[in-house]
């Protein structure tokens, strides 16, 4: 499709781009083929030569590969590894691949072993602890989210194919929600991650009257010493603010030190 | 100045015949945690949608004038280069039906930048040129401090302020339309008793603050205590999330971004309210920032609200509606940081 | 419908780029083209940018330090000081470091390419004033940028001004800008002194801190109180060491100016970035003499 792609009269390599899953939902490319108003300029943008959720070809010829999901098994290591000495530019889709996601949840658990039995009774099954994709390949670009947000990926694309630095918000999401008029949560009565979790998702959840789970990880400052003093005084306790604070992974060192380690329950949960 | 009366039964008729125009006012938002109201304000079309009797809104009327996000030029590119299209966004007037003083002083000290300044904004002064303000007296609040900041009254940038005397309203008039308005509802000269009920109760509100700040000599304290150890004690607390400066009736930092259309052959440049809290508001193309610690961003929000402001303008770049400490998660007020960087805490 | 109130236009003339108070100058770009592109270093090109209707082109006029914002859609706006002469007028000479969003993008047009030109904005150096005196213009690294129209304007009037020193400081050969002109300089009577930091072998020049150049120079004048002026641009490090050797050799601070660009982001004293107190780079700034610099917190 199309010609020599310019702007501004500066000559623009069509990337080619593979979208690639490991253990995941595939919301996050759902996403993106969700919207087709604007799927034909994207697909005139890029090449696309793998995306399983959309087409039937396969390449491994690409230069920037979007992988969702978290790693879960030994063999996705290996998968990754390969997507990795294929591409240029390897891009952590959505919040399982960036921080675990969803996924990780299980990471609460100290005895694996007993949690796979739980989900899976006899069958035989691999499943390890969850891992985002830089325990074990560099990640140039992370695109945060559960899901991700669409316009974010085009214009993120946009900015790759342009040359344009990418850019996330370094904000908390407070800064959109606010801008949206919302009365803050807290003062509702609700608990919400908001403060500390980096902005971009337009205060998505906050703004349908849902406290945020923090599914777009750490702002670049979080500060989550204040946060917890927060909680405590408008009356969460610990195991609540926890659950928040391990849902999606990003925050998973200092739930960790929230946690008091030491302390497990005989199924393996970590007491409070 | 003209002053009128009027029975408070005519103040629906007011609505009235104002609103044929686009409308906004106080409106309840229901109640916090603890029961307490909240309000905020919106477009109302129904008289009985106003609650005028409101404390005080969540956040500013700012966003009528300066919203939050705003579109300030688009670009068609062509083969021979590109053309820049510019919409201030005016659509239509705007009446501000029940605005308190403190809020209208907000108003008068953003135009000192933004509309009577060199390079002045046109998005801005655009909206506020086609404001018509109806101001309503208010009752003091815990967190009020507008007397300090000598913003408890409006003396200016309104069209009509009302001052509730208890059966009628006192009413002031600052322009031909409002005059115009006053004169199509039942009106009244006020008599030497409304003034001197007028005098009583400003006079007694005035002592029903309970909250105040220091102001003597602020802008010297703040330069004599720029390396004071209350910066480090706030800064930590602080949560960078900008809260502070979107519910601020009076901040007005930005930042702007760009953005390319998928089919590369339009863009757009946008500008958002930014806040001196964020941690790359001071951040420079190449990385460097200067302002890498959030004390020291909280320091420079107040140096520029309380020092520099002043010393441009003789007046602080606060009304004192202590919107930013009732929003502040982290319990950062304004009396109480200038109270500790003067070393009374 | 009596009471429906009228919708007040603000805009109502083409906008005069040289009145600061018209409303409709705030997103006014005026149309220009680039018309050559000459590569300096590794790093930096210098850019000829032509405002493209003649007429627009001869009404620009600009004084020496002040700076234009550049516009390209889509890509980014920023200020950048302008390097050429004043009697070029709108055929301008930007030095531009490729190292943000829009540089990194100016690097890679072509001529031909259309941009948008706002300003000039900003405060400039003051030389009617220094006419008559000794000038030295002391720059580190790209410093010597806006260094290089105040030279300009001097060059034009070189009969004007009295001895005129160049010192400027790089970090490697490799990094020094402008050199092509350099000769011409000296022929104008002006005294040139290069120093880098680290040189390779074949560096026929001086190596050492810019500082030293200036004490050399310094040791040549008894004091420095009645007739010189001092321009000085470069790195924070390189502006406290300077300042402080020429305060101690007896330069008044009123007479010492300095640039300090680096924070500006809308030129036009509205974003507040470049806000220091009530002072903003781009608009009380960004050339500052000694004197108010001191004053400012956090300003180099």
């Amino acid at each position: 499709m199309g010609g020599q792609l310019t702007y501004l009269g500066v000559p623009l390599a069509r990337p080619r781009v593979g979208f690639f899953e490991l253990t995941s939902c595939e919301g996050c490319q759902l996403q993106l083929l969700n919207n087709e108003a604007t799927l034909l300029d994207f697909l005139n943008l890029v090449e696309i030569v793998n995306f399983r959720e959309g087409m039937s070809e396969r390449g491994d010829n690409y230069d920037i590969a979007f992988v969702e999901g978290s790693v879960t098994r030994q063999d996705e290591i290996a998968r990754l590894t390969e997507i990795r000495k294929n591409a240029k530019v390897l891009v952590a889709l959505g919040s399982c691949a960036c921080f675990g996601g969803v996924n990780q949840l299980k990471n609460r658990f100290r005895d694996l072993d007993w949690v796979k039995k739980e989900v899976y009774g006899d069958f035989p099954i691999e499943s390890m602890e969850v891992h985002p994709l830089a325990d074990f390949v560099q990640v140039d670009l992370e695109i945060y989210g559960c899901p991700i947000k669409k316009e974010e990926v085009e214009r993120i694309v946009t900015d790759l194919v342009v040359g344009n630095t990418v850019r996330h918000p370094e904000y908390p999401v407070c800064m959109e929600c606010k801008a949206n008029e919302n009365i803050c949560l807290f003062e509702l009565g609700e608990l919400c991650l908001g403060p500390v979790t980096r902005a971009g998702c337009d205060a998505w959840c906050t703004s349908n009257r849902r406290g945020c789970w923090g599914c777009r990880g750490p702002a670049t400052v979080a500060n989550l010493k204040q946060l917890e003093e927060i909680m405590h005084t408008y009356g969460f306790d610990r195991e609540t603010i926890l659950d928040r604070l391990e849902c999606f992974g990003g925050f998973a060192s200092f739930a960790d030190t929230l946690r008091d380690k030491g302390k497990k329950t005989p199924t393996g949960r970590k007491n409070p | 100045m003209i002053f009128k009366v009027f029975k408070k039964e005519e103040l629906a008729r007011l609505h009235e015949l104002l609103a044929v125009n686009i409308m906004v006012g106080p409106v309840a938002r229901g109640n916090d945690r603890n029961g307490k109201p909240l309000y905020d304000f919106e477009v109302v079309s129904d008289f009985a949608e106003l609650a005028l009797d409101y404390t005080q809104t969540v956040h500013s009327p700012k966003r009528f004038v300066l919203p939050y996000r705003e579109t300030l030029s688009t670009f068609t590119l062509n083969p021979n280069g590109w053309e820049k299209q510019v919409d201030l966004n005016v659509r239509h007037p705007l009446v501000f039906f029940g605005m308190h003083a403190c809020d209208i002083n907000a108003l008068n000290k953003l135009d000192l930048v933004l509309a009577k300044s060199t390079y002045p904004n046109p998005y801005y002064l655009g909206k506020r040129k086609n404001l018509f303000i109806l101001g309503l007296s208010c009752n003091p609040e815990p967190q009020c401090f507008c007397r300090s900041m000598g913003t408890d009254s409006a003396s200016h940038g309104f069209d009509l302020f009302l001052t509730d005397l208890g059966g009628k309203y006192f009413a002031e008039i600052l322009s031909a339309t409002a005059f115009d308005l006053l004169s199509q509802i039942s009106c009244q000269e006020p008599s030497s008793k409304d003034h001197t009920l007028y005098k009583h109760l400003t006079n007694e509100k005035s002592k029903r603050y309970t909250t105040s700040v220091d102001t003597s000599d602020l802008t010297k304290i703040l330069d004599l205590e720029f390396a004071s150890k209350a910066w480090d004690y706030w800064g930590e607390k602080c949560l960078s999330c900008g809260t502070c400066a979107n519910v601020c009736p009076t901040c007005y930092c930005y930042g702007v971004e760009e953005q390319i259309d998928l089919d590369l052959r339009h863009a757009g440049k946008t500008r958002s309210l930014h806040s001196c809290n964020l941690i790359d508001f001071a951040k420079v193309a190449g990385g460097h920032n200067f302002r890498p610690e959030s004390a020291t961003r909280l320091k420079y929000r107040y140096y520029h609200k309380h020092r520099g402001f002043v010393e441009a303008f003789e007046e602080p770049l606060c009304v004192g509606c202590g919107r930013c400490g009732a929003a502040c998660l982290a319990d950062i007020t304004p009396p109480e940081v200038i109270a500790s960087v003067r070393g009374k805490m | 419908m009596q009471n429906k109130l009228p919708l007040l236009d603000i805009l109502d003339s083409s906008p005069d780029p040289h009145r600061r108070e018209d409303p409709g100058l705030f997103e006014y770009t005026l149309p220009a083209e680039i018309t050559s592109i000459y590569p300096l270093t590794a790093m930096e090109k210098l850019y000829q940018i032509q405002i493209v209707d003649p007429d627009q082109r001869n009404r620009f006029s600009f004084r020496p330090g002040q700076f234009v914002m550049l516009e390209l859609p889509g890509i980014g706006e920023a200020p950048f000081s302008i390097s050429s002469s004043p009697v070029r007028r709108g055929d301008l000479e930007l030095c531009i470091r490729a190292v943000g969003n829009l540089t990194n993008f100016l690097a890679r047009v072509e001529r031909g390419t259309k941009v948008g030109i706002s300003g000039p904005f900003g405060t400039s150096f003051p030389l009617e004033k220094m006419q008559g005196h000794d000038i030295l213009l002391i720059g580190g690294g790209l410093g010597i940028v806006p260094l290089r129209s105040p030279l300009l304007a001097v060059l034009e009037n070189r009969s004007k001004y009295g001895r005129v020193d160049i010192m400027y400081g790089a970090k490697s050969p490799a990094e020094l800008l402008f050199t092509y002109q350099y000769e011409e300089w000296r022929r104008f009577d002006i005294n040139l002194g290069i120093t880098v930091d680290h040189a390779e072998t074949n560096w026929q020049g001086r190596t050492g801190l810019i500082t030293e150049l200036l004490q050399e120079r310094l040791q040549q004048t008894t004091s420095l109180r009645e007739n010189t002026y001092a321009i000085v641009c470069g790195p924070p490090v390189m502006f406290h060491f300077v300042c402080k050797m020429l305060t101690e050799a007896g330069l008044p601070m009123q007479k010492m100016f300095v640039s300090l660009e680096r924070r500006m982001h809308c030129g036009r004293g509205k974003c507040c970035r470049c806000n220091i107190g009530s002072t903003y780079t781009c608009l009380d700034g960004p050339v500052f003499d000694y004197w108010s610099v001191m004053n400012l917190k956090e300003a180099i």
